[in-house]
C-alpha cells in the first residue's frame, strides 16, 4: 500500500506540477533586461527634494537621525552665505539603514524621501556611505504632471 | 500668634498646606512642596516682573487669575494651580505667546530644549484662532527672517522673542550692563543694542543661555549640532580660581559648548565669557599631538619612547654629575591636582630636587618659608560669605577681570543688600561704577595709604580692643594721615571717610587681587593690611580673602608644588613617601636667576609659558636660552616651547577627570569629555613616564593616587593669627627721568593666561594687545582708539594700538599680555616695584 | 550739542524734583522734543550724560512713546489712533481717507513738509472714538467731513 501511494500516485503528480507549469506564463524575470515597476509605496534608496529653485530642502533639523531606529544617519549643521541653515555633512549607512521610511515621516521640510530604487551592491563597505551629493543626485526625474499631484497632495 | 512665626505666613497651595517666610512669592512657595508652575520670564535670582504670565493661578477670593511669580504668598491664601480655569488661561496665553513666533523649530537652534516648545507639547496647542499673517520683523530684505548680531558672539532672532525680557532685566540688575535695552512697544518691541553699543561684556554669554526661546544664539553652538545628540559632562572651569561648575556638551570627539550648572555657594548660575567659550582650546587648531625633538635647529617628530628615553638619560646625567638641585620644575597652577601632585613627586622623590614652583607670573619671591602672605592665604574665605558684610574692601584688583563671578556676588551684596563697596586700586576699574568710595593712589604707594587708614581708625577711637593699638604710631611709617595722603595722593578726608566706614562695620570682607600678589614688596603689602585687619576686627567679624588667581593656585599651594613648604606639610610628605631632599628649594624667580648664572641645567616646565608670563621678558629670556636641556609639555606651540629641546603635547582639560581647589579650597571634581587628542597624555602620566624611565614608577594607577592627593588637599592650615601690629616702614620709589607713567600689566577681560588666544570665540572679543589709556591721556598724546602707540621702558619696547578706558581717569599706561603675538613683558622688570614707561605715537610715513 | 543752555538748564531744574534720576527721563525727552521737534540716538546721549543714567535705558523710554517722533517731522504730525476702540469705529478707513488724501503713506510726510501721518496706540480718548490728535491738539467724533473741514484749516495755516 505504502508502495502505491508514495510511488504510483504521488510521482505522476509531481510530475504533472511540472508539466503543468511548462504552458504558463514563467513568474521569473530576465532580470538586468526586465525590471519590476515597484509598488508606489515601496521603500528604496532614499533621495533628497529640492526647492523649485534648486535649493536644498534639507535643514539639517537632525529629526530623521533622532528617529531612525538604526542609528544609520550621520549629519553636521553648517551655515550658509545668507545665514540659513544647511547639512554640512548628510550621510546615510545603507548596511544599517533598515528602510523602515521613518526618517521621511518625521522630515518636517519634506525634504528626505525613499524611492523606487533596489539595486545597490558593490564590492566595499565604503561605497555603502552614502554622502548627500549622491542623495540629491538620485532624485527621480518625475514627469511634470506627477509633481503637480505631488504638490497637490503635500497641501492636503 | 508669637513673634517668631511672624515672619512666617501659611496658605494652602493645590489642597496642601505650607508654610513659608513671609515675602515669599506664591511661585516659589508652591515650588518649595514640588508642584511646578510652567514659567517663562521668572528666575531665581531676578526679581519677578511678570511679563509672561504663564504662572496664573487661581486663587480663591480673587476676581481674576493672579500671576504668581509676582503675588506674594499672604497667611490663609486657597491656590489652585491644577483647575480648570488655570488650565485654561495658560493655554490662552500660549495661545497669544504664539501669535508671532514662527514655527521654525527645525531650523531653530533651541529646538529640543525650549521652554515654549515643551510647554506648547505639554498643553496639547495645536491650533490658532487667529489667522492673519504673523508680524514680521526683518531687517535684510533677501532673507526670509531676521539674523542680527548684537554683539561679537551673541545673534538675536526677534521673530522668535517672546519677550520676557529676562536678558535685558539679568544684563542691568546682576551684571550691570547697559548694552541692551527693550525698544519700541506692544509686538513690535525689540530687543537690541543700546545707541552705538554692541554686547560684549564678560558676561554676555549668560544672556543665551537665560533666553528661554531661540532668539538668542550664540555663534560656537549655532546650527551645529541638535542638544539631544550631545552628552552632558560635568566639568570645572579651567581658568581663574573661582571655579565655577560648568556642563560641557559633547558629541564623539567634540565639545560644543559649555554651560552654567548652577553651585549656589560659588556662581549662582552665572559664568563668565572665559568659561563659557574657553573650551574651545581643546578642539582649537595647532593642538600638539607627537613629541618633538629638537634635532640641530628644528624640531622633528619622534616618539615617546624616544622622548622619554632622552628625558630620562640626560635628567640623569645632569643629577649623577651635579645632583637634583641643577633640574628645576615649573607647573601650570590651572593643571589638575593629580597632574601637580605627581609634578611635585617626581621632583623630590625620584630627582631629589625641591626646584618646584608654580608662581611663575610673581615677580620675585620669598626666600624664607612661612612667610606673611603664604600664611594668610591659606586661611577660608568663602565667595557666599560676602553676603553677610556690610562693608566690602577691595584693594588693588580688577575684581571683574580677576574675578569675575566674585564681583558679581559683591555686586548682588552691593545692590540688592545695601553694603557699601570701596575699592583702592591704582587706576580706575569696572568694578568702582558702584562703589561709595573708589579711592585711586599713586602707583606703588599702597602701603602708605592702607597706613594712613589704619592711624586713621585708631584717632577715631573706632580701633578693634582685641589689639593693642597704641603702638601703632611708632610701628607704621607714615604715621600721620596728613602724611600718608601726601604720599599716596589721596585727599586725606577721603581716607577719614573709609577709615570711619571701615571702623564702624559690622562685618567686613577684604579682598585683594593681583596687584598685590604679584608685586615686590608683597610681604609689607601683607603686613599693612593685616594691621588694618586687626584694628577693624576682622579676624572676628569678617574674612580676609587674598585671592589666588589660577583654577588650581590653591590645590598647588596645599599641594607643595612650592620650593619652600611649612614644617607640618614636610612631615606629612615625609610620611607619604617616606623622603624628602634635604637643600632648600629656588622659587621660579631663582630658577630662571640659576639658570642665568648656569647652576640650573635643566627645566621641566609643564603646561605654562613663562616665556610670555614671566614679568621680565629679558631676564627669562637670557635664562632659559642658557639652560643645557628644556622640557615643555603644553597644549600648543607657545614661546617656550619653541625653544625647548623636548616638546611633550599635554591633554587639554576636557581631555581628562581630575579635580580643582577653587580660591575658598573646595575640592571640586570634574570629569573626562573626550579622549586625548593624537598621542597627548594628561600631567600626571607624563611625570610617570618618566619616572619609571628614571628610577621607578609614582604611582599604580592615578586612583591608587588619590587618596594620598586628598590628605593633602583636606589638609586643614589655618594659621592663627599674631594678635600684634606689624612694622610697617613705606619706601617710596619715585619715577626718575623720562620714563614717567606707570605700567600696568594685566589680563585682558576676555582672556586668561597664555591659552584662551587659541579660543576663536574669545578672540572674537579681542585678539591682539592693546594699550588702554584713560582719554586725558589720549588727548595729550593725540590718540584715537586704534592709534599705534611706541611703549617704551628701560629695558625693551613694545608697539600696541590705543583703547580709550572709560574708567581710568588717571595717568597710567594699562597692557594686555595674553598674545603670544605682542610679549609686553620685555617692558617689565623684576626688580622694579612699579615699572615706569614713555609713550610715544608712532609717527605714519 | 544739539541741545542749546537753556533746554540743559531745564533739564537740570526738573531733575532736582524728583527723588529718583530715572524719572527725569520723560520730562527731559519733552525738553529735548520741544526744543528739536524729534529725537534721535545723539540726543539720548547727552540727555544719558546730563542726568547720568545710561544712553540704553532714555532710548527704551523715549522709544516706548510714540509721541516722540524720532525722525524729522513736518509742521503738522497727524496722530490717529488705532488702538480697539477707534478701530471698531473705523480708523482703519479714516488713515486710508488721510493717505489718499494727503498723497502719501502712513509714516511719511508730505513732500511740501506740512503733514506727517502717524498711527499710535490709545491716547486715551476712547469714549470720544475714532479720535486723532494733531501736534498737541485732540479732533474727536472724526467723519470724513470731519477731516476735511480740519485739513483745509490747517492747510490755509501753514
Amino acid at each position: 500500500m505504502n508502495f502505491i501511494r508514495t510511488v504510483i500516485i504521488a510521482l505522476p503528480k509531481g510530475f504533472y506540477t511540472t508539466l503543468k507549469h511548462l504552458f504558463k506564463k514563467p513568474v521569473t524575470r530576465k532580470y538586468p533586461y526586465e525590471r519590476r515597476e515597484m509598488a508606489p509605496r515601496y521603500r528604496g534608496k532614499h533621495y533628497l527634494e529640492r526647492y523649485d529653485d534648486g535649493t536644498e530642502r534639507c535643514v539639517c533639523c537632525g529629526l530623521c537621525a533622532a528617529s531612525c531606529p538604526a542609528d544609520a544617519i550621520y549629519m553636521e549643521g553648517g551655515e550658509t552665505d545668507n545665514g540659513e541653515r544647511f547639512a554640512k555633512v548628510y550621510e546615510i549607512n545603507l548596511l544599517r539603514c533598515i528602510f523602515c521610511g521613518f526618517c521621511e515621516e518625521a522630515c518636517p521640510e519634506e525634504a528626505i524621501f525613499l524611492g523606487h530604487e533596489y539595486e545597490f551592491s558593490d564590492d566595499n563597505r565604503d561605497s555603502f556611505i552614502y554622502t548627500k551629493e549622491q542623495m540629491l543626485a538620485n532624485r527621480p526625474k518625475e514627469k511634470p504632471f506627477k509633481r503637480i499631484i505631488r504638490k497637490v497632495r503635500r497641501i492636503f | 500668634m508669637s513673634s517668631a512665626d511672624d515672619n512666617k505666613v501659611t496658605l494652602t497651595i493645590d489642597g496642601r498646606e505650607v508654610t513659608v517666610p513671609r515675602g515669599m512669592t506664591v511661585l516659589e512657595a508652591a515650588k518649595s512642596i514640588g508642584i511646578e508652575i510652567p514659567t517663562f520670564c521668572w528666575h531665581p535670582k531676578l526679581k519677578p516682573v511678570g511679563a509672561c504670565r504663564m504662572c496664573y493661578v487661581e486663587i480663591e477670593k480673587m476676581p481674576k487669575l493672579a500671576v504668581s511669580c509676582a503675588t506674594e504668598a499672604m497667611p490663609g491664601m486657597v491656590v489652585h494651580t491644577d483647575s480648570d480655569l488655570v488650565k485654561q488661561g495658560r493655554r490662552a496665553v500660549l495661545e497669544f505667546i504664539l501669535l508671532n513666533h514662527p514655527l521654525d523649530c527645525p531650523t531653530c537652534d533651541k529646538g529640543g530644549e525650549c521652554d515654549l516648545q515643551d510647554l506648547t507639547f505639554a498643553h496639547g496647542i495645536d491650533d490658532s484662532q487667529f489667522d492673519f499673517n504673523k508680524y514680521r520683523f526683518i531687517r535684510d530684505k533677501k532673507s526670509t527672517f531676521d539674523d542680527y548680531r548684537l554683539g561679537p558672539e551673541i545673534i538675536r532672532n526677534q521673530n522668535r522673542c517672546i519677550l520676557c525680557y529676562k536678558c535685558v532685566r539679568s544684563n542691568k540688575e546682576v551684571f550691570g550692563e547697559y548694552d541692551l535695552g527693550a525698544f519700541q512697544r506692544g509686538n513690535i518691541t525689540e530687543i537690541d543694542t543700546g545707541p552705538g553699543q554692541q554686547v560684549d561684556s564678560i558676561y554676555s554669554g549668560n544672556l543665551v543661555e537665560i533666553c528661554p526661546v531661540g532668539a538668542l544664539t550664540n555663534t560656537d553652538w549655532r546650527y551645529n549640532i541638535r542638544v539631544w545628540k550631545t552628552q552632558k559632562v560635568n566639568s570645572i572651569c579651567q581658568y581663574c580660581a573661582d571655579g565655577c561648575n560648568l556642563t560641557l556638551w559633547k558629541d564623539r570627539q567634540k565639545i560644543y559648548r559649555a554651560t552654567s550648572r548652577r553651585n549656589d555657594a560659588i556662581d549662582e548660575g552665572w559664568i563668565c565669557n572665559r568659561g563659557r567659550y574657553g573650551y574651545q582650546i581643546a578642539n582649537a587648531e595647532g593642538r600638539l599631538t607627537v613629541p618633538l625633538i629638537k634635532r640641530g635647529e628644528r624640531q622633528e617628530n619622534a616618539t615617546w619612547d624616544e622622548a622619554i628615553e632622552l628625558i630620562a638619560r640626560r635628567f640623569k646625567e645632569i643629577k649623577d654629575k651635579k645632583g637634583g638641585v641643577c633640574i628645576g620644575g615649573l607647573a601650570y597652577p590651572g593643571l589638575d591636582s593629580a597632574s601637580l601632585y605627581a609634578f611635585s613627586k617626581l621632583f623630590r622623590t625620584i630627582l631629589n630636587s625641591n626646584n618646584v614652583d608654580f608662581r611663575i607670573d610673581y615677580k620675585m619671591l620669598p626666600e624664607e618659608p612661612g612667610d606673611l602672605y603664604t600664611q594668610i592665604t591659606s586661611r577660608k574665605f568663602s565667595i557666599a560669605g560676602i553676603e553677610n558684610s556690610d562693608v566690602v574692601l577691595v584693594i588693588g584688583s580688577n575684581l571683574i577681570n580677576e574675578h569675575p563671578i566674585t564681583n558679581l556676588r559683591v555686586r548682588k551684596v552691593v545692590t540688592q543688600k545695601g553694603a557699601k563697596l570701596y575699592t583702592l586700586n591704582p587706576f580706575a576699574t569696572k568694578s568702582g561704577d558702584i562703589s561709595t568710595d573708589e579711592i585711586i593712589y599713586r602707583a606703588g604707594t599702597v602701603e602708605a595709604l592702607i597706613n594712613g587708614l589704619c592711624v586713621s581708625i585708631v584717632e577715631q577711637k573706632l580701633a578693634s580692643d582685641t589689639v593693642d593699638a597704641s603702638k601703632l604710631a611708632t610701628r607704621v611709617e607714615p604715621n600721620t594721615v596728613a602724611q600718608a595722603a601726601k604720599i599716596s595722593g589721596v585727599e586725606a578726608d577721603r581716607i577719614v571717610g573709609l577709615a570711619q566706614a571701615l571702623g564702624e562695620a559690622k562685618h567686613i570682607t577684604l579682598i585683594t587681587g593681583e596687584l598685590l600678589s604679584t608685586s615686590i614688596t608683597r610681604d609689607a603689602i601683607t603686613a599693612a593690611i593685616m594691621n588694618l585687619a586687626l584694628l577693624c576686627g576682622m579676624a572676628e567679624n569678617g574674612q580676609i580673602g587674598f585671592l589666588s588667581k589660577y583654577a588650581n593656585s590653591k590645590g598647588a599651594e596645599k599641594l607643595g608644588v612650592m620650593p619652600l613648604l611649612s614644617d607640618s606639610l614636610i612631615a606629612e610628605m615625609k610620611t607619604l613617601w617616606g623622603g624628602y631632599p634635604e637643600q632648600k628649594g629656588l622659587g621660579a624667580d631663582r630658577m630662571i636667576l640659576s639658570a642665568k648664572k648656569e647652576e640650573i641645567d635643566a627645566l621641566f616646565v609643564m603646561g605654562s609659558d613663562p616665556m610670555l608670563c614671566y614679568p621680565d621678558g629679558q631676564f627669562v629670556r637670557e635664562g632659559i636660552e642658557k639652560l643645557d636641556f628644556l622640557v615643555v609639555a603644553d597644549l600648543f606651540e607657545t614661546r617656550t616651547t619653541q625653544m625647548a629641546d623636548v616638546v611633550l603635547p599635554l591633554s587639554s582639560i576636557a581631555e581628562m577627570s581630575g579635580d580643582f581647589v577653587n580660591l575658598e579650597g573646595t575640592v571640586q571634581h570634574f570629569d573626562q569629555a573626550i579622549k586625548p587628542l593624537g598621542q597627548s597624555m594628561p600631567g600626571y602620566d607624563i611625570c610617570n613616564k618618566i619616572a619609571s624611565a628614571l628610577k621607578e614608577p609614582l604611582f599604580e594607577s592615578v586612583a591608587r593616587m588619590q587618596p594620598d592627593i586628598m590628605r593633602l588637599l583636606l589638609r586643614e592650615e589655618n594659621p592663627e593669627i599674631q594678635r600684634e601690629l606689624r612694622e610697617v616702614k613705606t619706601s617710596v620709589e619715585q619715577a626718575s627721568g623720562e620714563y614717567t607713567v606707570p605700567l600696568f600689566v594685566v589680563d585682558q577681560a576676555h582672556h586668561f593666561a597664555h591659552l584662551t588666544e587659541r579660543s576663536k570665540s574669545l578672540s572674537a572679543f579681542c585678539s591682539e594687545a592693546h594699550l588702554e589709556l584713560s582719554p586725558s591721556m589720549a588727548e595729550k598724546l593725540h590718540a584715537e582708539t586704534g592709534t599705534l602707540i611706541r611703549v617704551e621702558s628701560e629695558v625693551g619696547k613694545v608697539i600696541l594700538p590705543v583703547i580709550i578706558s572709560e574708567h581710568i581717569d588717571n595717568d597710567v599706561a594699562v597692557v594686555t599680555r595674553n598674545f603670544s603675538a605682542n610679549p609686553v613683558n620685555d617692558l617689565q622688570m623684576r626688580k622694579q616695584r612699579v615699572d615706569y614707561v614713555r609713550l610715544t605715537r608712532v609717527e605714519e610715513k | 550739542m544739539i541741545l542749546n543752555e537753556t533746554s540743559v538748564a531745564e533739564i537740570k531744574e526738573k531733575m532736582v524734583r524728583y527723588p529718583r534720576r530715572k524719572s527725569a527721563i520723560l520730562p527731559a525727552l519733552t525738553v529735548a522734543y520741544h526744543q528739536v521737534g524729534h529725537l534721535n540716538d545723539d540726543i539720548y546721549d547727552e540727555i544719558a550724560s546730563i542726568i547720568d543714567i545710561p544712553a540704553v535705558e532714555i532710548a527704551e523710554a523715549a522709544t516706548f512713546y510714540t509721541m516722540f517722533p524720532k525722525h524729522p517731522v513736518g509742521k503738522y504730525l497727524i496722530q490717529v489712533c488705532h488702538n480697539i476702540s477707534c478701530a471698531l469705529l473705523g480708523a482703519d478707513s479714516l488713515v486710508h481717507y488721510l493717505e489718499e488724501k494727503l498723497g502719501i503713506k502712513k509714516g511719511e510726510t508730505t513732500p511740501d513738509n506740512v503733514f506727517t501721518l502717524i498711527t499710535v496706540e490709545c491716547l486715551g480718548s476712547c469714549a470720544s472714538a475714532p479720535m486723532m490728535q494733531i501736534n498737541d491738539q485732540y479732533y474727536e467724533f472724526l467723519t470724513r467731513e470731519k477731516v476735511d473741514a480740519i485739513l483745509d484749516e490747517l492747510r490755509k495755516q501753514a
